[in-house]
């Protein structure tokens, strides 16, 4: 086992291990772990007060307010329960590009992610949208996961041939439980990424769209007469790069990433646009943190 | 205005040359070459390149800046290809001459600072217009030419030899400058036979006259020259100008001396005019005249009795030209002719030269005819003391260095001759314009008998008779031989031996007879100098005679140089450099013994108004004040500014400079 990843450096381990996955739904736990569950039961924090009804379990009788008021109330607590994590990765062809690739970089984002979970014992996931609806990933919980996850992250290949509908549609029939969903694509799918996130809203998570792009892509550094090849369907676009033809890109790209926020927004996804220049550690410390995924 | 189009490409090559734009474009349409780029997607690119698709043909031409470059650089090379040239102000021709008019008309201020400068910068200006490999040759021509610089093409030097022509108050002559012009464009021939080739390959040239055009119209064959007459001046140019001035002495009382002087207006409108005479630089008269256009007027100023001295006449006028504007008179001190009369007795000859007014004039000495052969005469004969030797009925064995009289004799000298005596000759004719008999009738003359005379064909007949000339004059080195066929009185030996004497002529109780004394002394003494005042033109010799043989001469010009001179014959000085006008001094010694004046008095140099043509040997040659039109050609431009395209291109395509 390596001592160091190529995903994640010492400096933004310790600053990761400050920092919590906050879901803005609260979700029921399986085990027992950090997170405030619906379900009141046994912990230190104070939740509420309730009226006795007969049954109830004694011990949880505040016996001062009865001495005061001469009624029996429950006290009721917060239970504390582990949070569902998962990062969705994409991991077509069309996230190998830029330096570093937005694979690359989808996959740091996913690994400090997935640390910052670990480190507060959630249930850390990793998919890609490759893969097939019935093999599912192992599941990362505790620091000791680190490692493999970070092993399961490196392995993550470019090339896999699947649209992103079909990909989430079967990440959605592999996990059915709640818990909070980072999807990491560059949304750049030629029959749409609309079916895809609405499949996902569908499945109740707290969700976060997290578009990578190359600055290839935000600020084409091309000249001359081209022939641009589609990496993923060979398909031909032949331009001359002219000054009105840049700036209708760039028009056209603002377009679709304005779509795609306005898109997630309605629906209660939130988004954010990453760029594969920007670090990642200055994404997750200061961009996440203002965005509320992470505390 | 439209270009004209000249062609240096045939036809088959104008076919491939026209091929080429509409190749390009095609070039353009077909993209033969265009790079592979893989992207991650095209997604967002076909969204972006949809509606450019619509028209896209249009489109992409009026937006592929770099296509348009490229056409324009092909446009501007097939352009510069047609030579397109305009007609434009410029100098025709390689080979230029421009003649230089820097005599003393150019000194008119109606234009510029004055009229040579005028004309200096117009060459200036023609020298500029030159096409780089041009030749020019600058000549200056007054009365005589000067080439400031010859052939060449380096514009410098001639911008500095065009700045060197200096202003004179010469008078003005085309002729030489002319000559000096023609020299490379017409060559000369080997010889004059029917075999005659021309030894040298003419080279003709633009010949530009800057002058006025105030002078004689020159008789000469231009041959390979073309002219262009580029008048100076402004035809409205007014001036007024002293055309003679002199002293004399009174008609009735010789002792009076009067100065005349003569204005003249060359202007179109009657103008006043204030003269003021000076004596040694001090006003003694002023005079005030008006004289209408185109006329004359003369002023007369009583001098009273002056001894010597320097009159100066200032005209003061508003005029264009300031150099006639002033004149000098030099009256010398009286100097007595030397007169020697060689005779044997002769009364009224002798009578004639020793009256009370011309022993004013002359000093008479009367020697006998032995005296001819004393070293005394021989020595001063040939030193030139005498003015003039009377010769009566003899001979000398040689001439004199002075003017002579020989009355009954021949001088011994080749080309006279005489035939026998004729008895009682009528005069028939008498040159009474020649100084000698100016005024006299000899119509109530009779001889008693003469030898009819043949003078040299330089000579000239004073006095014909019926039997043939009586009286004839010729010159001689300088100096000049009057000879008289007839005696005033004569000697005849008689038969016992004794000898008498008879009158020959009744002339001496005539009028006429005093009146050719007074001439003879005034016209070959140097008596002349003391009553008239002398005045030469610029440039006109001056002889000037030493007060003693040997003696050094120096002479102050009117600019303060002293000039020494060199001897010439006989104790003579030839003086030619009297360009500037004004009085000169001849010392001698260090002691002023002449002076003499120098004046334009030049009526063609005082007309300043220029000629709207000039005649170059009858041929006329307008006035031409813009200049010849030329073919100009910009297709070198043209390629430069194809070499700028090209750049603009590169970098666009560098630089990705969008539209």
């Amino acid at each position: 086992m390596p001592e160091t990843s190529t995903l994640l450096s010492p400096e933004l381990l310790a600053r990761l291990e400050r920092m919590e996955l906050i879901s803005r739904k609260i979700f029921r736990g399986r085990m027992k772990g950090e997170r405030r569950s619906p379900r009141k039961g046994q912990s230190v924090e104070f939740a509420d007060f309730r009226s006795y009804v007969p049954g109830d379990d004694l011990r949880f009788v505040d016996w001062n307010t009865y001495a005061r008021l001469e009624k029996l109330f429950l006290k009721m607590f917060l239970e504390e329960e582990d949070l569902h994590f998962y990062a969705l990765i994409d991991a077509t062809a069309s996230m190998d590009f830029g330096e570093p690739t937005k694979l690359q970089y989808a996959a740091q984002l996913a690994a400090a992610l997935g640390f910052i979970g670990l480190v507060r014992g959630d249930r850390v996931k990793i998919e890609t949208l490759g893969q097939p609806a019935g093999q599912s990933s192992p599941v990362f919980r505790g620091r000791r996961s680190m490692w493999r996850m970070l092993d399961h992250i490196e392995q993550i290949e470019p090339g896999q041939v699947i649209s992103l509908t079909e990909g989430v549609k079967n990440f959605c029939l592999r996990n059915s439980g709640k818990g909070i969903v980072v999807l990491l694509s560059d949304l750049m799918d030629k029959s749409g990424y609309e079916a895809a996130l609405k499949y996902l809203v569908s499945q109740d998570m707290d969700i976060y769209v997290v578009q990578v792009l190359s600055a290839e892509e935000i600020d084409p550094e091309i000249q001359g007469d081209l022939r641009l090849v589609d990496c993923e369907d060979g398909d031909l676009a032949e331009i001359t790069v002219s000054a009105p033809l840049m700036k209708r890109y760039q028009r056209t790209l603002a377009a679709f990433v304005d779509t795609a926020r306005e898109f997630c927004t309605r629906r209660g996804m939130a988004y954010l646009l990453a760029r594969n220049e920007v670090p990642v550690e200055d994404l997750v410390t200061g961009y996440l943190r203002t965005r509320g995924l992470v505390r | 205005m439209w270009p004209d189009f000249g062609s240096m490409l045939s036809g088959w090559q104008w076919a491939i040359v026209a091929a080429i734009p509409p190749a390009m474009i095609l070039l353009y349409f077909l993209k033969l070459k265009r790079q592979p780029l893989e992207v991650p997607s095209t997604y967002l690119w076909h969204r972006s390149i949809e509606d450019l698709h619509v028209n896209s043909i249009w489109q992409r031409l009026r937006r592929n800046l770099l296509l348009f470059l490229q056409l324009l650089l092909l446009l501007i090379v097939i352009l510069a290809l047609l030579q397109p040239s305009w007609k434009g102000r410029q100098l025709t021709g390689d080979r230029f001459i421009f003649l230089v008019d820097n005599s003393a008309s150019m000194n008119a201020t109606d234009v510029g600072p004055s009229r040579l400068d005028d004309a200096k910068a117009k060459v200036g200006e023609l020298i500029e217009k030159m096409k780089s490999g041009d030749v020019a040759m600058i000549v200056s021509f007054a009365d005589s030419a000067r080439v400031e610089q010859m052939f060449t093409d380096d514009r410098n030097r001639l911008r500095r030899a065009l700045h060197g022509i200096r202003p004179t108050q010469r008078s003005t002559s085309l002729l030489e400058a002319l000559r000096v012009a023609s020299g490379l464009a017409n060559p000369g021939r080997s010889s004059e036979d029917d075999t005659d080739y021309q030894v040298a390959e003419a080279l003709p040239a633009d010949l530009y006259v800057l002058s006025d055009g105030q002078f004689t119209p020159p008789s000469f064959s231009l041959g390979n020259l073309e002219p262009t007459y580029v008048p100076i001046g402004l035809p409205d140019a007014a001036n007024v100008g002293i055309m003679a001035l002199s002293v004399r002495r009174g008609e009735s009382n010789p002792e009076l001396f009067q100065a005349f002087a003569r204005l003249k207006n060359f202007a179109d409108q009657p103008v006043q005019v204030s003269v003021d005479l000076l004596l040694h630089d001090e006003l003694i008269d002023a005079s005030e005249l008006e004289i209408g256009a185109g006329e004359e007027g003369s002023v007369v100023f009583p001098l009273g009795a002056i001894e010597s001295g320097v009159l100066k006449l200032k005209a003061r006028t508003d005029d264009d030209l300031a150099d006639d504007d002033e004149a000098c008179v030099v009256v010398n001190p009286p100097r007595l002719a030397r007169v020697l009369l060689v005779t044997t007795g002769d009364e009224p000859l002798e009578f004639g030269l020793q009256t009370e007014l011309t022993k004013t004039v002359a000093e008479v000495t009367i020697e006998p005819p032995e005296f001819l052969k004393k070293r005394e005469y021989l020595d001063r004969a040939a030193a030139g003391a005498y003015d003039l030797v009377i010769y009566d009925r003899c001979a000398p064995p040689q001439m004199p260095q002075a003017n002579t009289l020989l009355i009954g004799s021949l001088p011994p000298v080749d080309g006279w001759a005489s035939e026998p005596l004729h008895e009682a000759p009528v005069i028939i004719d008498v040159e009474t314009g020649h100084p000698l008999l100016q005024w006299m009738d000899l119509g109530d003359v009779l001889l008693l008998e003469g030898t009819p005379l043949r003078p040299p064909a330089s000579g000239a007949v004073l006095i014909d008779s019926d039997a043939g000339p009586m009286f004839a004059i010729a010159p001689r080195e300088g100096f000049e031989d009057a000879v008289m066929g007839f005696v005033l009185l004569g000697e005849q030996t008689e038969e016992d031996g004794t000898t008498a004497r008879y009158v020959g002529t009744n002339w001496h109780s005539r009028q006429s007879f005093p009146v050719f004394v007074l001439n003879l002394l005034d016209y070959f003494g140097g008596g002349r100098g003391a009553m008239k005042s002398e005045s030469v033109r610029p440039t006109q010799p001056v002889v000037i005679e030493a007060p003693s043989p040997g003696a050094k001469l120096r002479v102050l010009t009117p600019g303060g140089d002293a000039i020494s001179l060199s001897e010439g014959r006989s104790g003579k000085f030839s003086f030619t450099r009297t360009a500037e006008s004004g009085v000169y001094e001849v010392q001698s010694d260090g002691k002023t013994f002449r002076r003499f004046a120098v004046n334009l008095f030049d009526p063609a140099e005082s007309e300043i108004r220029p000629k709207e043509k000039i005649d170059i040997g009858w041929v006329p040659v307008e006035a031409q004040t813009d200049w010849e039109v030329a073919r100009r050609e910009i297709w070198k431009w043209l390629l430069l500014l194809g070499l700028v395209v090209l750049l603009l291109e590169w970098y666009i395509y560098n630089r990705r400079v969008y539209l």
